[in-house]
């Protein structure tokens, strides 16, 4: 449950936003989640909507979450793919998306080798945030 | 935002929509910097241990320390969630060591590691250490999300755990430099498959380094030892 820590780094980050911009309510928060950095979202949900409750700044917000999907890249030509459809870091399918890719390996559709390996995708941003 | 262009001008009354794309870890990461900075100034390498607990890094440090005597010294940074009784072990062997608990929280972070470096260096003595293991929270989980501003990262698994160990926490995996598989001495009994274990990490992460060990046989130390030699001579 690193997620309550993250959660905790993502409301500060935020209430300096709010303090520079003297804003006394947050509306919406939009953060990306990468396929690889190891949060599950829906305990990054659970804990976002059990803080928010202690602080009034917090108490309407909304919280949007971008989930791309996993990108791969070749070793042997370099080429990208983006890895099979579902989204995984749900609490039904925890890292569904590396799993299914590492049962199931899949040639890179460029030069048929098979030689994927996770491109990119531990990334937790703060995308963007809607205040009054 | 301006429903005209995509501005970030206000739109409602008083409202404000600003773009920000910073990561939530970045305090983290700049904390971690100045860690790594710090460790270097002391003239040490830092290494981070992950592993689930009970995997053997305690051990593993401990046959550390009978087997570096002579070739180079360390001290150990123990976070757990309670108890000082991992540094104790540590300390027993000569070795100087701090403990952070961390009260609960399932990893250590930048912050509470930057407390322990502070410490560790006040317990080493005049002639300094060659190398700061952070033994971290047993967790394959949580741990490898946070950069503590190590120079290396490692990864343990002991055999008992299984060889899917890879499959099913890829992130600590793709992160790490360098995999032990310890409690080497336990592979007859278990049905531990190296080509399972080796093969998903490699495909995980291509640059990853694969050692063998066991504390008790003394299986895999030398490469152990050759491998922690070789990151002094950088």
């Amino acid at each position: 449950m690193h997620e309550v820590s993250l959660v905790q780094g993502l409301m500060e980050q935020v209430r300096n936003i709010a303090r520079n911009n003297r804003a006394s309510e947050i509306i919406r928060i939009k953060v990306l989640i990468g396929p690889f950095s190891g949060v599950v979202i829906d305990s990054f949900e659970f804990a976002f909507d059990a803080l928010k409750q202690d602080d009034a700044l917090f108490r309407q917000c909304m919280l949007e979450i971008q989930a791309p999907g996993p990108v791969f890249q070749c070793r042997k030509c370099g080429a990208k793919t983006a890895g099979q459809g579902r989204q995984a870091n749900t609490v039904d399918q925890p890292g569904s998306a590396v799993f299914s890719w590492l049962s199931h390996e899949t040639a890179c559709p460029e030069c048929g080798e098979k030689a994927l390996t996770p491109s990119g995708g531990d990334e937790i941003l703060l995308m963007q945030v809607e205040m009054e | 935002m301006c429903d005209q262009c995509g501005c970030q001008a206000n739109t409602a009354r008083g409202r404000k929509v600003l773009d920000i794309n910073k990561s939530l870890l970045e305090e983290n990461q700049k904390l971690g910097e100045e860690n790594r900075r710090h460790i270097q100034e002391m003239g040490a390498v830092g290494i981070n241990i992950i592993s689930s607990p009970g995997a053997g890094k305690t051990t593993l440090l401990e046959a550390t320390a009978d087997a570096a005597a002579g070739h180079f010294s360390f001290g150990v940074i123990e976070g757990d969630i309670e108890t000082e009784r991992d540094a104790e072990r540590i300390r027993k062997k000569g070795i100087p060591a701090v403990q952070i608990t961390t009260g609960g929280a399932c990893h250590l972070d930048a912050h509470l590691v930057h407390g322990g470096i502070h410490q560790i260096q006040d317990t080493a003595g005049p002639e300094g250490l060659d190398i700061i293991f952070i033994e971290n929270v047993g967790n394959l989980v949580c741990p490898a999300t946070f950069y503590l501003g190590e120079h290396q990262r490692i990864v343990m698994v002991s055999v008992p755990e299984g060889s899917d160990k890879p499959a099913k926490y890829p992130r600590a995996f793709i992160g790490s430099d360098l995999f032990i598989i310890s409690k080497a001495d336990l592979l007859p009994y278990f049905d531990f498959s190296m080509e399972e274990a080796s093969e998903e990490a490699k495909r995980l992460n291509p640059d990853i380094k694969i050692l063998t060990v066991s504390a008790v046989t003394g299986e895999g130390m030398e490469h152990w030892l050759s491998y922690l030699s070789g990151l002094l001579n950088r």
